[in-house]
């Protein structure tokens, strides 16, 4: 499971989002689309690229829905990982896209 | 391992990326255009290229270079691989094997070839081609690297907010003191490969970041929609500018074990201000948080960490390798070479290993022993046990079993498909057909199927030899082919299947077939049949295996060397194999040879002729039969006939033809062995007695005697004793004629 449901628009991330994790994280987005979104990346200890793929489609994905797409309480390894590949942490992590 | 060893290793790799590339550009040649195809052929030149840098063999690395960049376009789909520019492409394959071997062996290659071909390359680099870039990819909004990065379904920048941006982290504070030495800028596109085999890109970026100062972008504009997405796809791509004090070597080798699955280039930076020109995101030093170990959290799952463990001590132990090559001859390129190598082991580990083939010869040589041990030993038992009941007897049966489940698995090993020889052919067939200025298709059937070590080594001069013929004189002009309503392009099949516990190859082409007047004629002149022979078309055609045959009116550099079909027939004869051709005139011809998979042992029938034992090979025999005197009728002076089912079949006595008597033997006596002969007629070979049937193992007369007509090698027997193996072929051929000897030159005749 890449992420549990926690309550309408709310997702808990997986702790460990590798190769693994990304069809499963690509299916719980697509079902949760046309909705707002919260991701809770609190419990996150590792983030692979092919994740961080799905999670920037997906905002983008939820900005051409115009609906919110969040994440909250990033762990400090997915904000780190996010910085390492690129990925500026600020468009992901308690910001509103 | 010495520095020659690992040359060495570098060669057997050279030898299959060669063969990698040119079974994909064969297939790019038939039309296939799937980008991993695209993508082995290229990898295949990279790592040549890559080894021989390391080895400082700089012709190599240099026309490697060019080839690969050349098709470096290909794979950008800047260069449509049309048929133009894949023949350009195979005539390098063929160079860049001429290089290799030239490399190895010493020697020297066609300048002239290598530097036209080296001109062509570049003038296709450069989109000087007939038919123009078809759909180049858009660059990507970064600083357009080298090797593009493909674009699987390019997306303009939207302003979603993920087009990476300058960011500061000012409260990562450097642990470290301001980093002296040059800066890097390095391209990084991973292929979904590098994801599947369990690489982690962002675990390379991590390690990337730790030689030094880091600042990246990535490239996020292949993304595609999330619904249209491949979650397990790779479309991120990176920019990254490292200042480091390590070389750039040290930077290549954070990818070592990804570098066949990404675009990757390393180069020094040639600008300082480049940061500017991008939107470059620093790195921060303390990437602890990201640390695989338990650093992070006790509760993290092990697959993806297994994995990467794995990786990393694969990578420890490459870096030890180059470490210890480096201290050892203080030279870097040589320490890349062994980390290339002891890398690649390490990745080959677990699915195969590199044997030398004198270790797995000794080991036939010695189960061959094991099987003659075992059968005296059985023979010595059955001797003392007439009842075979004892539990030795028991005991026995069941160690014959295991031998010979022991034998066939080390058979096994040796077993090779074909595929390498079949693709050298290749080759012939496009050098020969432009030497002739025909157009000519190969097209092959049955690569894998496999036979033994030594029979793949000795086909292969044989078949260059009937290629080279069936090019030459088989396949006509593409005018005269127009003219009889053909293709002008001609085509040579070449098949391998198994048959019966043989390996069956079939050479066919679509000519015009033999021309059986002119073959004849030549066959009168030469004084190879009497002008007023009667021949069947068969014999006609067989005729050409006849010494010193050749039909060409001229002698060109191609064929006519005066070493005609009867080298080819003699070569595929001393491998225990069979030669037949069939020709239809206008349509061409087929020649099929049949092989034994093995030359080390054979399945066959021990059988007593004149008070000596001999042994039939059991694949000739189609049955037994003790003749009856009704059965038996004269004819001629000395020829019998038996009938077999309202049929007449030539009894031929095997003792008598061996000289091993002087008169015949009594065929209601004996036993009657019905064997096929090549060209598909029957013959009842006359022994005396059947002793049985077992598996003998192969000892050469040639290697430890010298030839004897009519007998194909010899064994050890149970008893300690030595049997011939008859060569039935050549038995039935000397039928024909009153002693073997005066018949074996009429045998090559066909």
């Amino acid at each position: 499971m890449a992420a549990k449901k926690a309550g309408s628009g709310k997702m808990k991330l997986s702790a460990v989002l590798d190769l693994n994790e990304a069809s499963a994280l690509h299916g719980q987005l697509i079902s949760m689309r046309g909705s707002d979104i919260v991701l809770d990346a609190s419990g996150v200890e590792r983030v692979g690229v092919q994740c961080a793929q799905v999670l920037v489609a997906g905002a983008r994905a939820w900005d051409e829905d115009k609906k919110s797409f969040l994440v909250e309480k990033a762990s400090d390894a997915f904000e780190k990982t996010m910085q390492l590949i690129g990925i500026n942490p600020a468009n992901l992590v308690a910001k509103e896209i | 391992m010495d520095m020659n060893e690992i040359k060495e290793i570098f060669f057997q790799e050279c030898e299959e990326q060669l063969a990698e590339l040119e079974s994909g550009l064969l297939k790019l040649n038939d039309g296939d255009r799937d980008p991993e195809t695209v993508n082995a052929v290229f990898r295949a030149v990279h790592s040549i290229k890559g080894g021989a840098g390391a080895f400082g063999l700089d012709d190599l690395v240099s026309f490697a270079h060019v080839f690969e960049t050349t098709l470096d376009c290909v794979r950008s789909n800047k260069l449509e691989p049309t048929q133009d520019v894949l023949k350009v492409m195979l005539k390098s394959a063929d160079v860049l094997a001429d290089l290799v071997a030239a490399s190895r062996d010493g020697g020297s290659v066609d300048e002239t070839r290598t530097r036209g071909l080296v001109k062509e390359l570049e003038a296709l680099a450069h989109g000087d081609v007939p038919s123009p870039a078809s759909h180049e990819a858009p660059k990507p909004a970064a600083k357009a690297p080298a090797a593009a990065p493909k674009a699987e379904s390019p997306k303009p920048t939207d302003d979603s907010g993920f087009q990476p941006i300058p960011f500061t982290f000012d409260d990562f504070g450097s642990d470290e003191p301001a980093i002296e030495g040059s800066t890097y800028d390095i391209m990084f596109k991973p292929r979904r490969e590098l994801y599947s085999k369990g690489n982690e890109a962002a675990l390379l970026l991590r390690d990337l970041s730790r030689i030094g100062e880091m600042s990246i972008n990535c490239d996020a504009t292949a993304l595609p929609a999330l619904d249209k997405m491949d979650p397990e796809g790779s479309y991120f791509g990176w920019t990254i500018s490292i200042k480091t004090a390590k070389s750039e070597d040290d930077l290549r080798a954070v990818f070592e074990f990804a570098e066949w699955d990404c675009d990757l280039e390393v180069k020094p930076s040639e600008a300082e201000s480049s940061d500017e020109e991008l939107p470059m995101i620093p790195v921060p030093f303390d990437l602890s948080a990201l640390d695989d170990a338990p650093a992070v959290d006790d509760k993290a799952e092990e697959t993806l960490a297994a994995a990467v463990a794995a990786a990393e001590t694969a990578s420890n132990v490459a870096k030890a390798a180059g470490a210890a090559a480096r201290a050892e001859k203080k030279e870097t390129a040589a320490a890349a070479a062994a980390q290339n190598n002891a890398a690649a082991a390490a990745a080959a580990a677990g699915q195969t290993i590199r044997v030398d083939l004198d270790r797995v010869d000794r080991l036939i040589n010695l189960v061959g022993e094991l099987v003659i041990n075992q059968a005296m030993l059985s023979q010595s038992v059955v001797e003392n046990d007439a009842t075979g009941t004892s539990a030795v007897n028991i005991g026995l049966e069941e160690l014959q079993q295991l031998t010979r489940e022991i034998q066939d698995s080390v058979m096994a090993i040796r077993a090779q498909p074909v595929k390498p020889v079949f693709q050298r052919m290749s080759r012939i067939v496009r050098e020969v057909a432009d030497m002739v200025g025909k157009s000519i298709r190969l097209v092959t059937e049955g690569e894998n199927t496999e036979v033994d070590k030594t029979v793949i080594d000795k086909i292969a001069e044989p078949l260059t030899h009937m290629i080279r013929n069936a090019v030459d004189h088989g396949i006509e002009t593409p005018e005269k082919r127009e003219a009889a309503g053909k293709d002008p392009e001609g085509t040579i099949k070449l098949t391998a299947k198994h048959r019966s516990g043989r390996i069956l190859i079939e050479l066919a082409d679509d000519g015009g077939g033999i021309n059986r007047e002119r073959v004849k004629q030549k066959a009168i002149d030469n004084d190879l049949i009497a002008p007023d022979a009667n021949l069947s078309d068969e014999e006609i055609d067989n005729l050409i295996f006849a010494p010193g045959f050749s039909t060409a009116d001229t002698i060109s550099d191609i064929s006519g060397r005066g070493v005609g079909m009867d080298v080819v027939k003699r070569s595929i004869q001393a491998l225990g194999g069979r030669i037949s051709i069939s020709s239809r005139p206008g349509l061409g011809s087929t020649f099929t040879m049949s092989l034994p998979l093995t030359l080390a042992v054979l399945d066959g029938m021990v059988v007593t002729v004149a008070g000596q034992t001999l042994v039939v090979p059991l694949t000739a025999i189609v049955e037994t039969l003790q003749p009856e005197a009704s059965a038996i009728h004269s004819f001629g002076a000395t020829q019998r006939l038996i009938s077999i089912r309202n049929s007449f079949c030539p009894l031929v006595d095997v003792g008598r033809i061996l000289n091993f008597r002087s008169t015949q033997a009594n065929p209601v006596e004996g036993v009657a062995l019905l064997v096929e002969s090549e060209g598909g007629g029957q013959r009842a070979l006359m022994v005396d007695a059947i002793q049985g049937q077992r598996q003998v193992v192969i000892k050469s007369l040639e290697a430890n005697y010298t030839h004897v007509p009519g007998i194909a090698a010899a064994t050890i027997l149970g008893d300690g004793r030595v049997a011939l193996i008859l060569d039935v072929d050549a038995v039935v051929a000397a039928s024909r004629g009153q002693s073997l000897k005066a018949e074996m030159s009429l045998a090559a005749t066909g």
